[in-house]
Parts: C-alpha cells; sequence; structure tokens
C-alpha cells in the first residue's frame, strides 16, 4: 500500500516535471519565432501600398472570392479587408499586412521584374523604418506632429553633426525613447506610413528643426538649453 | 490506518510540489541569467570593436593628412584623399553608435563629417586640374593638427580603460557602484573635452553639402517688407479660399522662432467643408510669400487621371501667379498625385526653382502646396548662350546610351549652379539622366530613374 503511494507521488512529480520543462522548451522556441518576426522587417505589402506586387495579392483574392472588387494595384480599405478575411480562414496572424508568410499562403512571391541596374531599388525600407520611428515616438500626435519627427529624422541625416543615414540616426544610442524602450519594433498603422512618404516627399512643418522634446516627460535639462522655435501638437521644436 | 495514510500522502504532496516549483524557478532564473550574461557579452564586445575601429580610423585620417600633405603629385593626393574621406565616415559612423549622449560628441561628429566632405571637395578640385592653393594647405594643416590631438586624447582614454578593465556597456545601464563610475567619468569626460576642442576649430571655408556656408545659407527668393501677424493670417485665408476657412488658429513660437531658415507664420486651419480634417499653412514674415500649405484629410476613391491632375495643379499655379512651370516627375501615394513643377525660362529648365503640388484625386483639391526650394533659390539669372553646342555635348556621351529626350537645364553644384545640357535616354534597359556642362562638356551629374506605375523616383 504505502509503496503504491510512494509510485504513485514519484508519477506525479515526473509528470509534472515532464509537463513544465515541455511548457519551458516550447516558450523558449516561441520567443525565438516571435523575436525574429520582430526584428527583421522582409518586403511586406500594407494598406497604401501599390504596384505590381499589390495586383498580384488582388489577383489571387478575387479568384479565390475573398475580394469582390477591382485589381486596380491599390491596397485600400476592401483588399484589407479581404487580406484579413484570408488570414483568418488560414490560420495566419490576422493583421491585414502582407507579409512573407501570408503571401507564401497566397502562392506568390513578392518582388518586381525590373531591369538589373535598378533591381530592389526603391524607397520602402526607408519609408517603413520612418514610420516605425513614428509611431513608437509620435502615435497619439496630431498628422502634423507625425510628419514633423519624421522631418527631424531627415534634417539630421542632413546635418554634420548627426549620422548620414536615416537608421544611423533613428538607432543613434540614447537619441530617441521609443528606440530604447523597443516601441519602434510596433507594427506602423496607416497613418504612421502615409506621414512618414509627405516627409520623405520632403514636407518639413519645422523648418529645419533638429531637436524635439515633449515638456511634460522631458527628463534631459540639456534640452531646453537648445533654441525653441515652434510648438506642434505635445512637442516643442528646436535647432 | 487508512486515515494516517492519506494524511501521510498529504503530507508529501507540499513539500514536493513546492520543492519542485524552487527547483524549477532555480532552473529558470539560471537561465534567465545566462541569457542577459551572453547578450551584455555579446553588446558589450560590439562596443569595444567600435571603440578601438574609431581609434583606428583616425589614426588613419592623421596619418593620411600627413602624407597628403608632403606628396606633391595630384595622382597620389587624389588616392590620399580618398582613403581620408573614406577612414572619416568610418570613424564619424562608429563614433555615433557609441552609447554616449548626441549632445557630447556633436562637435566631433561634425568635424569628422566635414573631414570626409572637405577631402571630396578636394578630390573633385585635384580632377579639374586644379593645383592646392596655399589656403587649402593651410586648412589641411589645421585639419591634421585636429585630427592629431582627437587621437592623443583616445589613445590617453584607451590606456585609462584599459588600466581599468572599464566596461563601455555600463554606461547605458543606471549603475552607481563607485568603480564604474569613475570610469564612466573618463570616458564621458573624455569625449566631451574632444569635443569642446572640436568647437574650437576654425570653419571649413569650401563647397560642400557639410560645409557650415551651406548650413547657414539664407534664401535668395524673397521679396519684400516683413509683415505681421495679422496680414499673414489674411494672406493665409484668401490663398486657402476665404469662404472654405472656418477657423484659423496660429501655432505657438518659441523666443528663437526668427533663426529658422525661413522665419515664417504657420497656421492651422479649420476647413468649412471638412469637419475632422485639419490643414496647415506657413507664410514667409518677409514678403508674406506662401512657401508651404499641406490640407491633411484622408483621400477617398481615386475618380482623376493623372493627366486631369495635372491640369488642375498648373491652373492653381497659375492663378498664385507662377508662370512658365514646366511639370516634371511625379509620384501617386495614398490617394494624391505629387506633382514636381520646375521653373522653364528662354527654353531652359531650372531645377532649383522647384514647387511641388499635391492634388487629391477624389475631386481635383490641391491639398499641398511647397515652395520652399523655390523661395530658397529663385533669383534673376543671366541665362548665357551655351558654349557648346547640342551636337558636341552628346558627343561626350557613351556611344551606346539610348537617348530619348535633350534640353537645356540649369543644376545646382554645390553652392552655384551650372548650366548642362540634359540627356533623358537608356542604357542596358535602365533609366538614365546625363547632364554634361554646356560650356566645358564636363560630365556633371549621371541620375538613375526607377519608373513604375506610380510614378518616378531619382536616385
Amino acid at each position: 500500500m504505502l509503496k503504491s503511494r510512494k509510485k504513485f507521488t514519484l508519477l506525479t512529480f515526473v509528470l509534472v516535471l515532464a509537463i513544465l520543462s515541455g511548457i519551458f522548451i516550447y516558450e523558449q522556441e516561441n520567443k525565438q519565432v516571435s523575436y525574429s518576426k520582430k526584428y527583421l522587417a522582409p518586403r511586406v505589402l500594407y494598406w497604401g501600398s501599390q504596384g505590381e506586387d499589390v495586383k498580384k495579392v488582388q489577383w489571387r483574392l478575387v479568384q479565390w472570392k475573398y475580394l469582390i472588387g477591382e485589381v486596380d494595384g491599390i491596397y485600400g480599405p476592401e483588399t484589407y479587408r479581404a487580406v484579413r478575411r484570408f488570414q483568418e480562414k488560414n490560420g495566419l496572424k490576422v493583421d491585414g499586412v502582407v507579409g512573407p508568410e501570408t503571401a507564401a499562403a497566397l502562392g506568390i512571391s513578392l518582388g518586381e521584374a525590373q531591369p538589373a541596374s535598378a533591381t530592389g531599388l526603391n524607397r520602402q525600407s526607408d519609408e517603413y523604418l520612418l514610420a516605425r520611428c513614428i509611431h513608437g515616438e509620435a502615435r497619439g500626435e496630431p498628422y502634423i506632429g507625425k510628419v514633423a519627427v519624421a522631418a527631424v529624422v531627415l534634417n539630421r541625416v542632413e546635418h554634420p553633426d548627426f549620422p548620414n543615414t536615416i537608421a544611423g540616426v533613428i538607432y543613434q544610442p540614447l537619441a530617441f525613447t521609443a528606440v530604447a524602450d523597443g516601441q519602434i519594433n510596433l507594427t506602423p498603422n496607416k497613418d504612421a506610413i502615409r506621414a512618414a512618404r509627405d516627409a520623405l516627399n520632403g514636407w518639413d512643418p519645422t523648418y529645419g528643426a533638429l531637436y524635439y522634446w515633449n515638456p511634460v516627460t522631458a527628463t534631459s535639462k540639456w534640452i531646453w538649453s537648445r533654441k525653441v522655435t515652434l510648438k506642434i501638437g505635445k512637442h516643442w521644436f528646436g535647432v | 490506518m487508512d486515515r494516517d495514510n492519506r494524511s501521510n500522502r498529504r503530507w508529501w504532496i507540499a513539500p514536493s510540489i513546492l520543492g519542485l516549483a524552487l527547483i524549477l524557478s532555480v532552473a529558470w532564473g539560471y537561465r534567465e541569467y545566462t541569457v542577459r550574461k551572453d547578450m551584455e557579452v555579446t553588446l558589450e564586445n560590439a562596443y569595444q570593436r567600435l571603440f578601438f575601429d574609431v581609434k583606428k580610423h583616425v589614426e588613419n585620417v592623421q596619418t593620411n593628412l600627413s602624407k597628403a600633405m608632403v606628396a606633391n603629385s595630384r595622382e597620389q593626393n587624389v588616392l590620399l584623399l580618398s582613403q581620408i574621406m573614406n577612414e572619416a565616415y568610418f570613424a564619424q559612423d562608429k563614433l555615433a553608435q557609441l552609447p554616449v549622449p548626441q549632445a557630447d560628441i556633436a562637435k566631433t561628429e561634425k568635424f569628422l563629417n566635414q573631414a570626409a566632405d572637405y577631402s571630396y571637395y578636394l578630390i573633385r578640385t585635384h580632377l579639374d586640374g586644379k593645383p592646392l592653393t596655399n589656403e587649402q594647405r593651410g586648412q589641411l594643416a589645421n585639419l591634421q593638427e585636429n585630427s592629431a590631438a582627437f587621437n592623443k586624447e583616445l589613445t590617453e582614454l584607451q590606456a585609462q580603460l584599459a588600466k581599468d578593465n572599464f566596461v563601455i556597456g555600463s554606461l547605458s545601464k543606471r549603475q552607481t557602484t563607485k568603480v564604474r563610475k569613475g570610469n564612466e567619468n573618463i570616458f564621458q569626460t573624455t569625449l566631451v573635452n574632444i569635443d569642446k576642442n572640436m568647437a574650437k576649430v576654425p570653419r571649413l571655408i569650401y563647397d560642400g553639402p557639410f560645409a557650415d556656408e551651406m548650413i547657414d545659407r539664407k534664401p535668395v527668393g524673397l521679396t519684400g517688407q516683413n509683415i505681421s501677424r495679422e496680414r499673414a493670417m489674411s494672406i493665409a485665408k484668401s490663398f486657402f479660399g476665404s469662404n472654405k476657412v472656418s477657423k484659423i488658429t496660429p501655432f505657438e513660437e518659441g523666443k528663437h522662432i526668427d533663426e529658422i531658415a525661413i522665419p515664417s507664420y504657420t497656421f492651422s486651419i479649420q476647413p468649412s467643408n471638412a469637419k475632422d480634417a485639419t490643414a496647415y499653412i506657413g507664410i514667409s514674415k518677409k514678403g508674406g510669400h506662401v512657401i508651404w500649405m499641406r490640407n491633411a484629410r484622408p483621400l477617398g476613391q481615386e475618380k482623376l487621371t493623372i493627366e486631369q491632375a495635372q491640369r488642375k495643379a498648373l491652373e492653381f499655379l497659375e492663378a498664385k501667379g507662377f508662370k512658365n512651370m514646366e511639370p516634371n516627375y511625379n509620384q501617386k501615394y495614398d490617394g494624391g498625385v505629387l506633382f514636381n513643377f520646375v521653373l522653364t525660362e528662354d527654353n531652359v529648365t531650372i531645377y532649383p526653382d522647384l514647387i511641388k503640388v499635391k492634388v487629391a484625386l477624389d475631386n481635383g483639391e490641391i491639398v499641398g502646396f511647397d515652395a520652399v526650394q523655390f523661395y530658397s533659390y529663385h533669383q534673376d539669372r543671366n541665362i548665357s548662350k551655351p558654349k557648346l553646342s547640342l551636337e558636341e555635348a552628346r558627343n561626350k556621351l557613351r556611344d551606346d546610351f539610348e537617348v530619348n529626350s535633350q534640353r537645356l537645364a540649369i543644376i545646382p553644384k554645390g553652392k552655384d549652379e551650372v548650366m548642362c545640357y540634359e540627356f533623358k535616354g537608356k542604357y542596358m534597359n535602365g533609366d538614365f539622366i546625363i547632364y554634361v556642362n554646356a560650356d566645358n562638356g564636363k560630365e556633371e551629374d549621371v541620375l538613375q530613374l526607377v519608373i513604375d506605375e506610380n510614378g518616378t523616383l531619382t536616385f
């Protein structure tokens, strides 16, 4: 009798251990997947994307009756909803963004046929990185405030006191709080992407500002020694 | 007996579960600890590499500058200068990745950027066949001296850090043990000191994108007297259409508002036809010119073609008093088209005088206007007759470059402008524009075009 109870306890012990270590290992693997998803930004199509790739996506969605509408090459609200429906039906992450997984499930590969000299040349990576910076730094700001933040990044690229690439400026240590706390890795929304495009196309509502700060949350006294020029939304801008 | 047994079992269960939990949490904690340790070591290695690289690159800048001063042949100088340019950019790039506040290294970054930019400028003058002037030799000597001082400080810093076995990564963490703090101070104060010395470096006089002269450049296209805020407000209203403005409010300004490149009044406008949308407008204080306007309303279903939109944009420019504007590139995005218009005078396309107009494709409304470049560069120009004929310029191109169109154009070159023949065409299926100087036949610039159904991008 006693022996069997001991056996029973031992068995429970082993079982619990097995289950827990199973969870443990699973969690570890899961973590790796989400890390690579978070930190690598492959070619993706999202709301506002245009071009041949969008047409390919729409064509498939129409064929498979997820989309009733035109194949016009513009990733608008209908395409967005159709992609979400498709993702839901196929057990993909439902985010309305056509990334590598969704593209693979649709049976298409992203990337256009171009002459060798122009292959892969586009502004998408700049656009996407800027949009992520806007989304992390100025999510709650009015539209002009979003463009203003992107304009500061672009002004820094042109200025000798700062790194000379968009990524160099955004990832300069201690430069942006959203980079330090990882908010930059959130998926940018439609407004952030629009604002990034407007800024890349030359709109600079800050008139060449190199700094901005939120007077409520700014922790560095140094920032107030900057020359203050204009207030846009919650941020003060300066040179 | 049975009861005893049962309580016996209970006595076993609780501690074993607790024990299990303890073992698991220790295991979990240990794993977290090793992961963290791994990450710290990786990060630290990256920082150490950056620091040693910065040191090496600055050393290379210094020695190459010394060599460039001694070398006498143009060929040798071009080689040395191109190395200086590379090494200075590398040093700058890596310095900016170290975990120190930008404010502490701003002037050092500027020094390195300008050293690189200046080298590039000297390479160009060499290639134009001009020898170094005494002034330029003096500036090189200055650069050499400063990079030597910089390098000396870095050497001392490195010796200090080696002695104390300093961990750079600790800079980005908030750790306050005394040893760390002492080290932190050495690292940071040395960099701050270097930065202070860099601030004293005399202005480099040259022509390049990072030159002080370019950065402090004043706009030349603004004419007229300074205007008041009230006047600016009424200009904004009439530009937007007085009947379409329901409310207009000025932006809050800081006390240095007049130190921006084009001192301006900025307003936000509530259009009367759209409740949830806001438009923004900037009016220059000097002369009261509208320098930019944006209507940030979301754009609906596209109804207009690009051609119709372009006609709307041209009508708009005419109505605002901009004559002879020629549509150039356009980009279609987010339900609108952005047109680049440039001024033409006597059949010469003047690229610096650029105005961008964005047209909504849902109703043809002008939702964007940007004349910052136009007012920065517009001036009365004496357009002289080109010395070269079109045929002569065309002979400068590769034989297998297929020319589709050609015309005369003025393009910016550093702080100056040059008149060129512009050849648009194809080479190995790629689209390019080549600019050939209309006076001396030099190939001034080559642009690559990427054309898709949304428009044209230049690289």
